[in-house]
């Protein structure tokens, strides 16, 4: 059960956000076409029109790649994130006005169908000053409206989170093809050393950004595997490989526990029923509480305990999840007693 | 090479227009029993679905199969 699906789930902060996106986008688009004109006095229209949407989506593309490394390098940049499926469906449209119109303008006038154009007009593909780079473009475009058509939440429930996520991490295949869309493409006609500067500032500062956040991210990492491995923690499984409202059961140090997980929690208890020692880790939660798969008996998973007036006792475990990792400590804690559960991260 | 790519231009095209189909079928009659979360939603949410629906439109036929079966 959930809430149901709105079209945008529209409040103030979204408003305010997409109202200064929009100020941004038209503040590039104006930039960007004063430029071309000044340069290029004579532009057409067309091309006025493929250049700066080009530029603009380019530009967008990188902010969009550079938020998510910032906002886990500081926190301050977290507010960037929060709208960023409207920032990224955006560039997305921007980089379809420029997709349109270069295909309209360099493949629409023969007798040849004008996408089956894009592929077969130019065939230097052992050429680099000549190279075909408007494929590359048209696969990144087609990447991108793959993550633009699937950026509503619908698409995430229904694709499930780890297909949605793998599927919305094919923006660095799009970056890469863009890169080389570009450097094959304009680069090779608008060769000032300038626009290879850019390009190159713009790579570096978003694979820099990635590695430095990389690196900050190990670090935490490290020091919360060393600080569990110095309380007496254990890594035993992968969170994914615990049924939702289910359990796993591991024997470590002699003890046999069972791990479950419900509610976007992670406990742990003794593995054995008080009962006729019936293996609770084959069992599921029901009605919020442990149930043997034997005869039903139930335990509350936070502290062991039978509900009342059942008087029934198990053994619990501290539990940590680092990483999608379940640690636990196998030093058994007295029976019925209380054990934060580890909480886990919102998909 | 030209008659090769027409020739998935061709099946993209009809892949994509079987898909218009299946989705205004599947808006009418199949969405809220594939994601009950979907009930009462406006022409809005489904417009804007619409283009990843011509994409994922099989995965959508089966589990509209699966869960009338």
């Amino acid at each position: 059960m959930g809430v149901n699906y709105k079209a945008v789930q529209w409040n103030r902060q979204k408003k305010n956000y997409d109202v200064v996106l929009w100020m941004i986008i038209g503040g590039i688009v104006l930039l960007f076409s004063s430029l071309q004109l000044v340069i290029h006095p004579e532009i057409t229209a067309e091309t006025l029109i493929i250049r700066t949407s080009a530029l603009t989506a380019f530009v967008l593309l990188h902010l969009i790649l550079m938020i998510g490394p910032l906002a886990r390098l500081d926190t301050r940049f977290l507010p960037l994130l929060y709208n960023r499926r409207h920032l990224g469906v955006s560039m997305f449209l921007i980089a379809l006005i420029h997709g349109a119109f270069s295909i309209i303008q360099f493949h629409a006038l023969g007798d040849v169908n004008p996408i089956v154009s894009v592929f077969t007009s130019n065939p230097n593909y052992q050429s680099i000053s000549e190279f075909p780079f408007q494929i590359l473009g048209f696969i990144a475009l087609l990447i991108l409206f793959l993550m633009a058509a699937t950026s509503h939440d619908f698409w995430l429930k229904n694709l499930s989170p780890e297909i949605w996520k793998g599927l919305h991490m094919g923006v660095y295949l799009a970056y890469g093809l863009v890169i080389a869309h570009v450097a094959t493409g304009a680069l090779q006609y608008e060769n000032h050393p300038v626009y290879w500067g850019i390009l190159f500032v713009g790579f570096t500062a978003v694979a820099t950004l990635h590695i430095f956040a990389s690196i900050k991210e190990n670090k935490v990492l490290t020091a919360l595997k060393t600080n569990a491995v110095n309380e007496g923690f254990v890594e035993v499984l992968n969170v994914e490989s615990i049924p939702i409202s289910g359990a796993k059961a591991v024997f470590i140090h002699n003890q046999n526990i069972a791990i479950f997980r419900y509610l976007n929690r992670i406990s742990a208890v003794h593995n054995v029923c008080k009962h006729q020692m019936g293996p609770l880790g084959e069992g599921e939660i029901v009605d919020g509480c442990i149930t043997c798969p034997w005869h039903g008996y139930q335990y509350i998973p936070e502290n062991g305990r039978a509900p009342e007036p059942f008087i029934e006792k198990l053994h619990t475990y501290s539990v940590k999840v680092i990483d999608g990792k379940v640690w636990v400590n196998p030093t058994p804690k007295p029976e019925g007693t209380y054990v934060e559960p580890a909480i886990l991260e919102q998909q | 090479m030209e008659g090769l790519i027409q020739v998935i231009v061709q099946i993209w095209l009809i892949y994509t227009v079987i898909g218009i189909v299946f989705s205004m079928l599947f808006f009418k009659f199949g969405l809220v029993t594939v994601d009950e979360s979907a009930e009462n939603t406006t022409w809005k949410f489904k417009l804007l679905i619409s283009p990843g629906m011509l994409i994922f439109w099989p995965l959508f036929a089966l589990k509209w199969k699966r869960s009338g079966s």
